[in-house]
């Protein structure tokens, strides 16, 4: 260190520009420091973001490598390998920009031409929401990947009924007791991870903030949380019901909210639906006058949410008293039989949860005096990705309702996708009072269609996200499913299906192999443009403009992304391939129009796009600025963004005069609309619907993988932490270097007193077998997960692909899943994302996992490092 | 006088390795080369069993075997507390490596420099721009990111750190963060008893 020129990188001679991160699906704000000689050497949180305030995660920090990854696709490329398959050398050649846009348009247009329907796109470039909407240019429907299903196929519904919004969190400004359930958030995963983990910590350290953890596994939150409970894995909703009981048993509740902010005093029919007045207004009973009233009568006394009436020689009950039914067989020793968490435990955190909301507590915010409820139940995927899935996230949202958490200050909030506009609000008043649930958070339902016009039957599921799972099932057997179309093209832009899709690998390499014809647009290699015959290479986030917001759970404001360097090789924007195909099928201006909806440039004649115009990725983004904020893009670039913390009014009780759906009638109206749907077009599978499925309350129906199944004796359940999260990781050297040093990505995690029982030992090799596949894996004990669970991180599933840089495990969780309509939730489309096992012990190391690529032989070196 | 060192918040401490990677990223390191690591360990036994993360870096011993050690001068401290090293004059003879307690001495190798970070033997432009700081056979560590530091900025891995686990300051004045968190939290010192006076510091 003679000499004066620096050597760590951010003190380098050279620019700092600001931007966005885009590791992971969020966009923390980012600033970018290139050299002198145009090398991106540095990017760091920006510090005057109030979202991510200057920090990063370990992905963000890791993006550098993902620009300079020799593996990326550096010129359009084209198959000459005809065979197609993991592991097989796709032998990519170069070819021009010209011969691969004029191969795709035509290969697309020959099926498009034919039938719409014949395309698969699978889209999922969740920072360009815009593009999932190019199919409908052509008026195609379909959906070849995951976001239902691993995603929330059961949760963004519910989100849209309870508060009107995509996702929700607990807010950290006030909460001081914070159940996680089945969620990262804070601590691992989730929303803006970097963001929210610092705003966690300090309410954690400087306010005392208690947490609680219920969960299968140790998490990362577990372990910070000053209690873990363990629970038996797609048992969660039996907790949450245990809790409600408690809560309503013991006279725990906001009485004033379930009254006055709710619709728990609409009287419901024996048939499941409200009673109505002449007018269509809903019912309530008051308890005064003895006698029952419109909802909005003004002379109502009291509103009475318990007792069996009679209105109009029609018995019914307020949605409160129907929920109290159902709670009587959810006794905290009843669920305890279930969940395996002790009575006393569910009895004492129902008491601690209501004591925390403080209930009858105000606050003054922004001249409002608002409840403060600090106290919120927090849940995702681990708890709710179960095949009753909206019973389970209805569950959970009750348990916060039940206190007058939701939206409250301290409470259970939710937090909108993109507003778009500053002055945007997400609610409105719908039916008789109550807020206008919003299930479809990611665009409209394309409608019934018999036979159906969609492979994953999205058009039986008015209420749920596209169960892109079912599409093996459908292509397996399309005469069961009158299936009148066969796909024949696929269009993938940043998605890897067939790596994240639960069912057989095998399955959907048939479906893969069976196109005639694949296009992926893509950066790196991965399992699935492995079966593509062009590649259209694209830029990275380094090198490309975007503006976004992406539900920050704490923040809003578009997010600038901007190029930092001139491309490294020879790709293109999203936004230039998808001009491109659309001026070749002839549809630029229909593609234009779909823009202007889906962007909110409709309304806004200065923001409309040219319909005979290609507007580029920095146009967009500029447009998308300007609806913002009025701001245009050299703000932007100097800004980087135009994060504010939430705004207080949209944050905390936006439905103010407005009733929350405790009970939920659509559930059972949209039920009955998709029955009588059936019942016209005669749908030979209607009888097999799970009709069931549909419920206006949630109730203790066993989940069917926790029903007895013999020999399988534990339960197998994936998870994700922080390096992981979202998009592969693993392709990333510094993300490599981190995950294959730590013993929870390296091994199947299996508690130490189960693997004694079993005979087991620490390192063994063992078969993990479902009734629907298997995988390899080496044992790690450990005390920190549930005695009936084995625990496999996402880090193990990786297949012998293409990218020789990632590692294969032994095989992949998700072929352990089953990806058929009997594990599905019929109301929401989830899939169940846990599974039945046995394990064997091995004395030999099995083929898969045989030889330097593989994942066990790369973290032992790393080991010994 | 300034003396800088560092607190662990080991509540906040999430285990995440930004830091680790954000210390990867700001001085160029090679695969397998560590300035930084965090450690976890699980504790006690189902169900009432944790997983405590540590964070781990050169402590900057005010008393520092390695300094004592090695023959060349190499290892020096700063005015203000910071160990330093200086590759030009490292020989490369291990000593500071034996005498850090803490074994936070590594040697940079001829293949971790050559080989590259995607280990198909070409560097990228990142580690083009990155290498040159390193001498092959030479040992190195943390320097809490000295140039930062002169810049009045905070070290890579404080900056970055998602939960404010990582605080830097000066541990001279009674005022600084870093003195009033030993101070208030009961700040202890990585093996104490090796008398090397880190300048390092656990709360939890």
């Amino acid at each position: 260190m003679t000499d004066q020129t620096p050597i760590q990188n951010s003190m380098k001679s050279g620019t700092w520009k600001k931007s966005s991160c885009k590791m992971c699906i969020h966009s923390c704000n980012t600033v970018v420091h290139v050299t002198d000689d145009g090398v991106i050497n540095k990017i760091e949180g920006d510090p005057d973001s109030p979202a991510n305030m200057g920090r990063l995660c370990p992905k963000g920090n890791a993006a550098i490598m993902r620009h300079y990854d020799p593996t990326r696709f550096k010129t359009p490329l084209k198959r000459t390998n005809p065979e197609k398959g993991p592991g097989i050398d796709p032998m990519w050649v170069p070819i021009s920009w010209e011969e691969a846009m004029e191969t795709t348009v035509r290969e697309l247009k020959t099926s498009i031409d034919e039938d719409p329907r014949k395309l698969l796109p699978s889209i999922a470039d969740f920072q360009k929401l815009y593009l999932w909407a190019w199919p409908l240019v052509v008026g195609n429907s379909n959906y070849f990947s995951t976001a239902g299903s691993f995603c929330g196929g059961g949760y963004h519904p519910m989100n849209g009924f309870i508060h009107s919004t995509f996702a929700a969190a607990n807010d950290v400004n006030y909460c001081n007791y914070w159940i996680n359930n089945g969620s990262g958030d804070g601590f691992s995963s989730h929303l803006h991870t970097a963001a929210q983990a610092f705003h966690v910590a300090n309410a954690r350290v400087e306010r005392n903030m208690r947490v609680v953890c219920v969960e299968p596994r140790l998490s990362i939150g577990g372990a910070k949380a000053e209690e873990w409970v363990p629970i038996k894995p797609a048992s969660d909703r039996h907790f949450a019901l245990g809790l409600c009981h408690v809560l309503i048993e013991e006279g725990l509740c906001d009485y004033e909210a379930l009254r006055n902010d709710t619709n728990a005093p609409y009287l419901v029919g024996e048939d499941g639906y409200f009673i109505r007045d002449s007018e269509n207004k809903i019912y309530v009973w008051d308890g005064k006058d003895n006698k029952a009233k419109a909802y909005d009568d003004k002379s109502i006394g009291e509103f009475a949410i318990e007792g069996s009436y009679e209105v109009g020689g029609k018995p019914c009950k307020p949605s409160f008293q129907r929920f109290k039914d159902i709670l009587a067989e959810c006794t905290p020793e009843q669920m305890s039989e279930i969940t395996t968490v002790p009575a006393d435990t569910i009895r004492r955190i129902a008491r601690e949860f209501s004591e925390a909301a403080d209930i009858g507590n105000t606050i003054n915010i922004d001249g409002r005096t608002l409840p403060l409820r600090p106290a919120g139940y927090n849940y995702y995927r681990g708890a709710h990705a179960h095949k009753y899935s909206t019973q389970s996230n209805h569950a959970f949202k009750l348990v916060n309702m039940l206190v007058g958490s939701i939206d409250m200050p301290g409470g259970h909030v939710g937090a909108t996708l993109d507003d778009q506009k500053v002055d945007n609000g997400h609610v409105a008043e719908g039916d008789s009072g109550q807020l206008l649930g919003t299930p479809h958070q990611l665009g409209p339902h394309p409608g019934f269609s018999f036979p159906p016009d969609n492979m994953d039957l999205m058009s039986y599921f008015p209420l749920g996200v596209h169960p892109g799972h079912l599409n093996v099932e459908v292509w397996k057997n399309p005469e069961k499913f009158s299936l009148d179309f066969e796909p024949d093209v696929m269009l993938i832009c940043h998605s890897n299906p067939i790596w994240s899709l639960p069912g057989k690998r095998e399955d959907w390499f048939d479906i893969m192999r069976s196109m005639r014809f694949i296009v992926a647009i893509d950066i790196v290699p991965n399992d699935t443009n492995a079966f593509a015959d062009i590649i259209l290479p694209g830029h990275d986030s380094l090198e490309s403009w975007n503006m976004t917001m992406i539900e920050p759970p704490h923040t809003e404001g578009m997010c600038l992304r901007q190029p930092m360097t001139d491309p490294l090789y020879d790709t293109r924007s999203e936004e230039d391939i998808f001009n491109d195909i659309s001026e070749g099928l002839g549809l630029l201006e229909v593609w234009n129009s779909v823009l202007n909806i889906v962007n909110g440039f409709e309304e806004s004649p200065n923001l409309k796009l040219e319909l005979d115009q290609k507007h580029s990725d920095k146009e967009l983004a500029r447009r998308k600025g300007l609806n913002w904020n009025g701001k245009d893009l050299d703000w932007y670039i100097e800004h980087g963004h135009a994060v504010t913390p939430r705004r207080t009014d949209k944050w905390y009780k936006p439905w103010d005069g407005m009733r929350l759906h405790f009970y939920i009638e659509d559930i059972i109206r949209e039920r009955d609309g998709l029955k009588k749907a059936m019942d016209n077009a005669e749908v030979p599978i209607r009888n097999e619907w799970h009709w069931d499925d549909y419920q206006p309350l949630p109730t203790p129906v066993l989940e069917p993988v926790l029903k007895d199944n013999g020999e399988y004796d534990l339960y197998a359940i994936t998870f994700k932490d922080i390096q992981l999260n979202f998009g592969e990781s693993l392709s990333n050297p510094w993300i490599k270097d981190i995950v294959y040093r730590d013993p929870v990505h390296t091994a199947l995690q299996l508690n130490t007193k189960t693997a004694a029982a079993k005979g087991l030992e620490h390192g063994d090799l063992v078969l993990v077998e479902s009734p629907y596949g298997k995988i390899y894996g080496r044992l790690g004990l450990t005390e920190g997960i549930h005695p009936e669970t084995i625990g496999v991180s996402n880090s193990l599933s990786r297949m012998m692909s293409q990218n020789a840089g990632v590692p294969y495990g032994g095989g992949h969780f998700n072929d352990m899943l089953p990806a058929d309509l009997e594990n599905t939730d019929a109301c929401s489309g989830q899939c169940e994302s846990v599974c039945r096992v046995k394990l064997t012990k091995l004395d030999e190391i099995p083929d898969e996992l045989k030889g330097d690529g593989s994942l066990y032989a790369y973290s032992d070196g790393k080991a010994a490092q | 006088m300034t003396s800088y060192g560092m607190v662990f918040d080991v509540k906040r401490c999430i285990g995440c390795n930004a830091c680790t990677v954000a210390c990867k990223q700001e001085n160029s390191l090679p695969d397998g080369v560590f300035f930084t690591r965090t450690l976890s360990a699980e504790t006690g036994e189902f169900p009432n069993v944790s997983r405590t993360y540590l964070p781990t870096i050169c402590n900057h011993c005010e008393d520092a075997p390695c300094e004592k050690v090695c023959p060349s001068g190499a290892t020096y401290t700063r005015d203000d507390g910071i160990v330093m090293v200086d590759g030009a004059l490292c020989i490369g003879c291990g000593s500071c490596a034996v005498a850090c307690p803490y074994d936070m001495r590594t040697q940079i190798d001829e293949t971790q420099l050559t080989n590259g970070l995607f280990g198909d033997g070409n560097l990228t432009p990142f580690e083009e721009q990155g290498y040159s700081r390193f001498e092959c056979g030479t040992f190195t560590k943390c320097d809490f990111c000295s140039e930062r530091v002169d810049a009045g900025k905070d070290p890579a891995c404080v900056a970055t750190c998602p939960t404010d686990a990582r605080v830097f300051g000066d541990l001279d004045n009674p005022d600084s963060k870093v003195s009033r968190l030993i101070r208030d939290r009961m700040g202890r010192q990585p093996l104490a008893e090796k008398n090397t006076r880190p300048k390092v510091f656990y709360i939890d």
